[in-house]
């Protein structure tokens, strides 16, 4: 009877509109620099909303192969480049490639692919506007000129699993996988599930995604109708915080055993110590005021890493700057960490409302702030909500007080995640 | 390590092409029925394929007395909210205020929630010319509906579930497109076994009858069109089969810890034994011709059921009646059943009720553990000529008895995601 194996990340990934990579987003973060700008396809003279977090133009150069980028969307080309670079950061493949053909075979088989993927767009079906136009209601018409219209290979691009699957052709991963579409949590539960399979004996290794492209034109509509859209600038916890901002792009992180990171001498970069995942029940939109989802997946956190409330050093918030959102999250910190709160910080103000990519990201760069002794302060706060004092987030830097950070996601459904890492050790 | 938790299937629900519930789609499925027939939802009188398994007669409100919350539901919601309904029902047990956190729900759900009428909306102003000027969504007559944007998230289908029947726990929305179902249930079997819940409403819903959904498949060209002979449409492993025949709708099961479902007296239908899962990282439409990916999958259901090839009597094929499918399924099940291949009892329930995409893998979950529990293997119908590569031992012209120890479900999706689910029958349990 072994004891439980430890799950460490060994590489991490990341592209958002403030940048495609590790360095260059993480000093845009601790520059007070946010990637939110006005919108390539959104007029501001007649929109109410209209900045946004965008990558830019030439996404496309983020996959090098041409036939590849014609079968995939935008979505996909964030969780393929980000799930590469942290595949090359762990240096996995070069270790792969040097295996006899039996032992490789094992390997590919024993390496999970998990991502969270933001799911259909009302973008996709777009491309049937033409068709729509030339049949003119008629739908024997449009069925009739369906193959002449539109590509043959449409479906193909929309698949919400498209970098499950490309991630495993690109890098000859075969193992245990699975595509989570469940909104904002998506790219949280990717990690929180990759970790669960591979404790369980069912994978050796696994990358785990978050990915999204939620700017369009229809989404940013609706959002705003609701109410839950800022007009300037994403402040989270302000006291005069007006909404989110839409970002997009992916995070990835590589997971595997500790054992076997020590034996193949790869980097650490942090250990994932526990996941917490539950919902409110409360519906699509509705979020409950005392925070109680999350605050029931945090402590399940703790718990499966049998720490503490005391022993977590920072809270990388999810922050997403909507007046329900933050105030119930703030509810919920207080009511496990109160009175010794950690330091807490959040990344939406400067990489945008990526959703489904969102958690992998705040984790990307919670273990960087680990690793650098630094919770980076979160610039757009002028002045914080006095109806959720005292709660420590601050415009200045702070410590963290320990080696622990505990990332928060919470989406549609009364989605609550919590993922709780701890800091790597570097190399010898 | 060998104290794993045993987990008991003690609910099924089902809204299905050939029944509105589990036990009429289980007696239409016996007795072979076909549900497919010329598409009425739509005219499709143009498209390719203009045939489809609809589910008839549709009626939530019969069952889902909550008015408001169906506002938000679509057809495939709908079709979700009701076999679990069913499936809570059957299992005589559901959650409450007290047990609400020790619920979870997993779902795979399907890809597409904006309605054809709501996309000519937006053609409407925005399109007209065939490209999108998104200004048209400010016109003032723009009809905006946020009952509309709430109905096309993508994990609304979870969110409804969840707040409908009180579940308060673990929950999760899964697509590996026709693995979806399966994976469910598998990332269901995980959860319970790793102690996150004690319950799991799981299953998988799906509607792509619509003219975009009917148009993207008929685009690659893999349906039947057989339009004249729609009944004989599907017809897996045939050798004259031609494509698979779109169906659509809800499978649901509910999950318990083995020894609680004991104690309380529960009927169980099955052990929900064990969870197989890969990637086949070959190409996006098709699995490797030798089966490789799907026979990873299956071995590893096998194993983590510890169960042997010898103790399965009924596969419960993916079997989607196109030309790859199946005989690449067919050559994976030679490669892990082996010598047994001959004895196995195979059939493919698509040749009935089509393919639920989606819900497929959760469907026919729930139908492996009908046969197991009434002792009969469904037939595979249209079944004329066995396609030579596809030499298995098919359930041919008519269901058969058949006391089923042990049962495999696959379920092979684009994207190369494969599932496979072992089901074990109660009496085979060594407690």
């Amino acid at each position: 009877m072994s004891a439980p194996r430890r799950i460490v990340i060994t590489g991490t990934g990341a592209v958002c509109g403030a940048g495609r990579t590790i360095e260059s987003i993480w000093n845009a973060i601790l520059e007070g620099r946010s990637a939110v700008a006005p919108s390539r396809e959104l007029d501001a003279e007649r929109w109410p909303v209209s900045v946004t977090a965008e990558v830019g133009s030439d996404a496309r150069t983020l996959v090098e192969d041409r036939r590849l980028q014609k079968m995939i969307s935008r979505t996909d080309l964030f969780g393929l480049y980000a799930a590469g670079e942290a595949i090359r950061d762990s240096g996995l493949a070069v270790e792969r490639d040097k295996l006899e053909a039996p032992a490789k075979v094992q390997f590919n088989d024993r390496s999970g692919v998990f991502a969270g993927s933001g799911g259909g767009t009302f973008r996709s079906a777009y491309d049937f506007f033409p068709l729509l136009t030339q049949a003119t209601g008629d739908l024997a018409v449009f069925g009739r000129d369906l193959e002449m219209t539109v590509d043959p290979m449409w479906l193909l691009r929309q698949l919400p699993n498209n970098v499950v699957c490309h991630v495993g052709i690109r890098h000859g991963f075969k193992g245990t996988n699975a595509c989570i579409t469940n909104q904002c949590v998506g790219g949280a539960m990717a990690v929180a599930e990759a970790a669960a399979a591979i404790r369980a004996d069912e994978a050796d290794r696994a990358v785990a995604v978050g990915h999204d492209a939620p700017i369009e034109p229809e989404t940013v509509l609706h959002y705003h109708n609701l109410g839950l859209l800022a007009r300037e600038a994403l402040r989270p916890f302000d006291r005069s915080r007006a909404g989110t901002i839409f970002g997009e792009g992916a995070g990835a992180v590589v997971l595997e055993t500790a054992d076997a990171a020590q034996t193949r001498g790869a980097m650490v970069l942090g250990e994932l110590l526990g996941t917490g995942c539950v919902t409110e029940g409360t519906g699509i939109l509705d979020v409950l005021p005392d925070g109680d989802g999350l605050g029931r997946a945090i402590k399940l956190a703790l718990e499966q890493a049998g720490v503490t409330p005391d022993d977590v050093g920072m809270v990388v918030a999810h922050g997403n700057g909507t007046r329900t959102s933050d105030a119930s999250e703030a509810a919920a910190l207080r009511r496990v960490f109160a009175p010794a709160t950690p330091p807490i910080t959040s990344f939406k103000w400067a990489l945008g409302h990526t959703i489904a990519a969102s958690a992998t990201l705040d984790l990307v760069f919670a273990l960087k702030a680990l690793q650098q002794g630094l919770v980076p302060g979160v610039a757009t706060l002028n002045e914080l909500d006095p109806a959720l004092a005292p709660f420590p987030v601050s415009s200045k830097p702070q410590k963290p007080r320990s080696q622990l950070a505990l990332v928060c996601s919470r989406g549609f459904g009364g989605m609550n995640v919590a993922l709780l890492v701890r800091a790597g050790r570097s190399r010898p | 390590m060998n104290a794993r938790r045993r987990i008991a299937i003690t609910g099924v629900g089902m809204v299905t092409p050939v029944g509105l519930d589990a036990p009429t789609t289980w007696k239409n499925l016996v007795a072979g029925q076909s549900g497919v027939d010329a598409i009425r939802g739509f005219d499709a009188q143009g498209f390719p394929a203009r045939i489809g398994a609809e589910v008839k007669e549709f009626h939530p409100e019969a069952v889902i007395r909550d008015r408001k919350l169906l506002k938000f539901a679509t057809r495939s919601h709908g079709f979700a909210l009701v076999a679990a309904e069913e499936a809570l029902r059957d299992a005589g047990i559901r959650p409450n205020s007290a047990t609400g956190d020790r619920w979870g729900c997993s779902v795979g759900a399907g890809m597409m929630a904006v309605t054809f009428s709501e996309l000519q909306t937006v053609h409407a102003f925005c399109g007209d010319d065939g490209e999108f000027h998104p200004d048209g969504l400010l016109d003032d007559k723009f009809p905006a509906d946020p009952v509309g944007f709430c109905r096309s998230q993508t994990n609304t289908g979870l969110a409804l579930l969840t707040r409908q029947f009180g579940i308060r726990g673990y929950a999760t929305a899964v697509h590996t497109a026709c693995a979806s179902g399966g994976q469910a249930l598998g990332t269901a079997l995980k959860v319970m076994r790793r102690g996150q819940v004690d319950f799991m409403l799981a299953g998988g819903f799906d509607s792509m009858l619509n003219p975009i959904g009917l148009s993207a498949f008929c685009l690659l060209g893999a349906l039947s069109t057989d339009n004249n002979t729609p009944a004989r449409a599907s017809r897996p492993f045939d050798a004259t089969r031609n494509g698979f025949v779109l169906g659509e709708g809800a499978g649901f099961l509910v999950l318990e810890d083995w020894n609680a479902a004991r104690a309380r007296g529960a009927r169980i239908y099955a052990e929900l034994a064990g969870d197989g899962n890969s990637l086949s990282s070959y190409r996006i439409t098709d699995s490797h011709p030798s089966g490789d990916g799907p026979v990873q999958a299956m071995r590893q259901a096998l194993t983590d059921a510890a169960m042997a090839p010898e103790s399965v009597d009924y596969v419960n094929a993916h079997g989607t009646s196109t030309l790859m499918n199946d005989r690449s399924e067919c050559a994976a099940l030679h490669v892990v059943l082996g010598e047994h291949i001959g004895r196995v009892a195979v059939s493919s329930t698509k040749s009935c009720m089509g393919h639920l995409i989606a819900a497929a893998g959760a469907v026919e979950a729930g139908v492996c553990a009908l046969a197991i529990r009434h002792g009969m293997v469904p037939v595979n119908a249209n079944l004329a000529e066995l396609d030579p590569d596809c030499d298995v031992a098919v359930v041919r012209e008519k269901s058969k008895p058949l006391r089923v120890r042990g049962a495999l479900s696959n379920s092979l999706g684009f994207g190369g995601s494969n599932s496979c689910l072992a089901f074990r029958h109660p009496d085979e349990v060594a407690v």
